[in-house]
């Protein structure tokens, strides 16, 4: 199905995207940064799942009874690879942000901004 | 600045409309990223690789070195959060700091004072054990099957968190045995670091692993040991973030 | 098992990740043991890579495809004349552990010295990974490898705005490793390959499509940002300001250099697939002037010195990415030693203010009034690299920006010549204004005054750096006859 001169599928992400961005870009709190962040990556996950996907195609897992047409299993192997990218740049964000909060006793950044 | 952020959103969907409009159809099969790399890998994997699950296939034995750096990623995760300060009050050493007015640690022990519902802690119980299996289940036939380390470490970790939160951080602390931790958590990188030498010993090549049908048993019990490593050093990993996130 | 040097790339950057899995194991006994061993693995690493740097001169580049799966089937590693950049890594890290070692003790608390360690040796492997590799995604892997660790390490010596910086970078810089999975992906997408040359052949024989242009260009803008071109440099001065001295030098000398190795991989791409970049590179070399330009221009108004820095840091990425814009063969050779003669000179300089910080427990020129005479070995290395970053002719810095300043010239862009011109007479000037802080003002701090030489440990590290600025200086050409080849078939492939 095409929308917009795009097939829907891509427009599904360029929407997930931009959703993302948003928050990333207008939201004060820390916590809805990262979350908009996340957001991002997972339409970074589905645009490449979806560029790996064959019409009617079965996993590629090579058992009896499966094929003739299998997905491509190489983004299957990035996208998983990249969530535990994704985890670990989370992890180590949310450490910072309980640090902050420590500090400063806020995680709103146009508070921050004022504070030294 | 408003203008600025919506400015911005609205000119990147706009290229990405523009980039991803002219790429070729997906879903077709004759499309280049399908006739590729990964035509051969499902056309000859199977026999290169004697793994049936192609996904774990190109994780380890086509792109191992990936999957080295994505241990690698994740034990940085949580070198990161361990080379933090604790999220407690102020240390001394902050100095000039204001006191910590609303601090995380103010709300740290109420949170705990929550008390689970007895519901909930009966069902975690009743299914620890049976999603340790599905855990240990999905390592060991997952190069045959969806499964495989990463998938087993996800799993293990969820179970780690649900035991934590229903019987306390203290009980499931015990599950990974304080004197060993540092061991547990290096399996990923030491494991492949290894098991690369291994292949190089035998192949020649940095994680090569054996092809010819006799080696069949030693390239076994080497994917084996990668993904024990993956599975348990990345649970532990994880185990250790939960731990050291109680801020 | 045979021996070949080629598989002995594979354990360029295999070794410091595996080893800083060890770290905490050694750590557990003794936490300065942990140290010692850092050393050893940072040394060991450099060996091998000034060893492979040899064969490659004698031999010519060096491949290994791991796991044995010839490229595009699998990972390949390239140790050429660019990923020899990874000896100078090795042994700019072998330097400044040692300094980390006393260092840290006033500032980071013992039972993290471990992390801290083991930070430094991830930063390590992943900045040999991205120069050696030729995969993309394994490109965006041994990226992050280099983020996550900085990241932490920025905010590593524990107080909260440190942690609000490392923050900041985090957000920025995540936000450019996703362009860069994005830009990857597309590129897969297109070609259904991920060897970077592989996919340009493939562009190459495929009708010209916008897609590769929007991965180029996303790839490009996500090196710029972590390269800290000038208008996307906000995450860079908090950031190496706040973070302790070795690291601020590793993450200013070194780590904001991967924008540039990534850069040059764009290059690469672009060449070999015959898309052109035209209107992006414009963009690089006016950006490139204006960060020159307003680099130097911001670092005369701080007063904290590490901060001065920070902003110099930005100044110099002005020039290499100029040098680059530039394509001319003058101006890309000088880019390309730059990237060297920078981390060289940062590197020192950051150590040397870092012994200074150490020494005083004071940051800022106002207080520091005088240090020359209370510290003359360090303020002499500091010095020595003042000069150095200025570019004044008996040292490093001087050879590479008069090459660019040459290139420039020699492309007809007489502006961007003028822009260098104006870059080094900013630069002049806070060099010479910290120098007569240091030298010529009456001290007025009594710290400054009771301050005494830093440990050997600290002094040595330093000594050598400002000793090889001045090396490197009388004998640049060395460099430029290195990296000229590779230079020359950069711009062959871009058929320029």
């Amino acid at each position: 199905m095409v929308l917009f001169g795009v097939d829907v599928d891509y427009l599904a992400f360029v929407v997930l995207f931009c959703v993302g961005l948003y928050m990333l870009v207008r939201k004060s709190n820390l916590l809805k940064k990262l979350l908009g962040l996340n957001v991002m990556e997972t339409a970074v996950f589905a645009f490449l799942v979806t560029a790996g996907m064959i019409e009617g195609a079965d996993p590629p897992i090579r058992t009896a009874g499966t094929g003739p047409l299998f997905a491509n299993p190489i983004p299957h192997a990035m996208v998983l690879t990249g969530i535990v990218v994704a985890v670990s740049v989370t992890a180590v964000a949310l450490a910072l942000i309980v640090q902050i909060h420590a500090h400063y006793g806020t995680i709103e950044v146009d508070e921050l901004k004022g504070l030294p | 600045m408003r203008w600025l952020g919506l400015a911005l959103v609205v000119v990147a969907a706009a290229t990405l409309m523009l980039g991803v409009a002219d790429l070729p159809p997906h879903g077709a099969p004759d499309a280049p990223v399908h006739t590729h790399v990964g035509a051969r890998y499902l056309e000859r994997g199977v026999a290169e690789t004697g793994m049936r699950n192609l996904v774990t296939a190109v994780l380890l034995v086509y792109r191992g070195f990936d999957t080295f750096l994505e241990v690698v990623v994740i034990f940085s995760a949580l070198v990161a959060v361990v080379a933090l300060p604790r999220g407690r009050a102020a240390r001394p050493d902050d100095g000039d700091d204001r006191p910590p007015a609303a601090s995380l640690t103010a709300e740290g022990p109420a949170q705990q004072l929550v008390s689970v519902s007895p519901v909930v802690a009966f069902v975690v119980q009743l299914l620890g054990p049976f999603i340790a299996v599905f855990a240990l289940a999905s390592l060991y036939r997952g190069h045959v099957s969806p499964g495989g380390g990463f998938q087993s470490a996800a799993i293990f970790g969820a179970l780690f968190i649900a035991i934590a939160l229903v019987q306390g951080r203290e009980r499931a602390a015990l599950l990974v045995p304080r004197g060993a931790r540092v061991w547990l958590q290096a399996l990923g990188p030491l494991s492949f670091a290894l098991i690369g030498t291994v292949g190089w010993i035998l192949t020649g090549a940095f994680l090569g692993y054996p092809a010819d049908a006799a080696a069949y048993a030693l390239r076994e019990a080497m994917v084996v040991a990668v993904e024990v490593g993956i599975a348990v050093g990345g649970a532990v990993i994880l185990a250790q973030l939960f731990m050291a996130m109680e801020g | 098992m045979t021996f070949s040097w080629s598989q002995a790339v594979a354990w360029l950057p295999v070794l410091p990740l595996a080893a800083a899995a060890l770290v905490p194991i050694v750590a557990q006994r003794n936490a300065r043991a942990a140290g010692g061993f850092t050393f050893v693995v940072t040394l060991l690493t450099a060996a091998l890579a000034v060893a492979l740097t040899i064969r490659l001169v004698a031999e010519g580049p060096l491949t290994v495809h791991l796991g044995g799966w010839v490229a595009p089937y699998g990972i390949e590693l390239r140790f050429d004349r660019l990923g020899a950049w990874s000896a100078p890594l090795a042994t700019f890290f072998a330097l400044v552990v040692p300094f980390a070692w006393r260092y840290l003790e006033g500032s980071v608390p013992r039972e993290r010295w471990a992390a801290f360690y083991a930070l430094m040796l991830l930063n390590l492997g992943g900045l040999i990974g991205f120069s050696l590799t030729v995969d993309l995604f394994n490109l965006f892997l041994a990226m992050e490898v280099v983020s996550i660790s900085s990241y932490a390490l920025v905010a590593v010596a524990g107080r909260g705005t440190a942690a609000w910086a490392a923050l900041k970078y985090l957000l920025l810089g995540s936000v450019s490793s996703l362009l860069v999975l994005f830009a990857v992906a597309l590129l897969f997408a297109l070609t259904g390959s991920l060897n970077l040359f592989d996919v340009a052949a493939r562009l190459a024989a495929s009708e010209p499509s916008p897609a590769a242009t929007l991965a180029l260009a996303s790839l490009a803008v996500a090196f710029v940002v972590k390269a800290a071109l000038f208008p996307l440099h906000v995450w860079l001065p908090d950031a190496h300001a706040i973070a302790p001295s070795p690291v601020s030098a590793v993450l200013s000398g070194l780590v904001v250099k991967i924008g540039i190795v990534g850069l040059v991989r764009v290059m690469q791409l672009a060449g070999e697939s015959g898309i052109a970049l035209d209107v992006f590179s414009e963009l690089l070399m006016l950006l490139g002037a204006v960060a020159i330009v307003m680099g130097a221009f911001l670092a005369i108004f701080q007063d904290d010195i590490k901060l001065m820095l920070a902003y110099s840091t930005i100044s110099n990425i002005g020039y290499i990415v100029l040098g680059l814009g530039l394509a001319v063969p003058f101006a890309v050779s000088g880019a390309l030693v730059h990237v060297f003669n920078h981390a060289l000179i940062k590197v020192t300089l950051f150590l040397a203010a870092g012994s200074i910080i150490h020494q005083t427990g004071l940051r800022t020129l106002t207080d520091l009034r005088g240090v020359g005479r209370t510290l003359p070995q360090t303020c002499a290395a500091m010095t020595l690299g003042a000069m150095a970053i200025v570019g004044l002719p008996p040292t490093a810095g001087f050879i590479s920006k008069w090459y660019i300043g040459l290139g420039a010239f020699s492309a007809g862009r007489v502006a961007y010549g003028f822009a260098l011109v104006f870059g080094a007479l900013f630069v002049f000037i806070y060099y010479v204004r910290m120098l007569n802080t240091f030298y010529f003002q009456r001290a007025t701090r009594e710290e400054v005054v009771a301050a005494v030489e830093p440990p050997w440990s600290m002094r040595g590290p330093v000594i050598a750096l400002a000793a090889a600025c001045l090396i490197v200086g009388l004998f640049g050409g060395i460099l430029l006859a290195f990296i000229t080849p590779a230079v020359g078939e950069l711009l062959a492939a871009m058929g320029s």
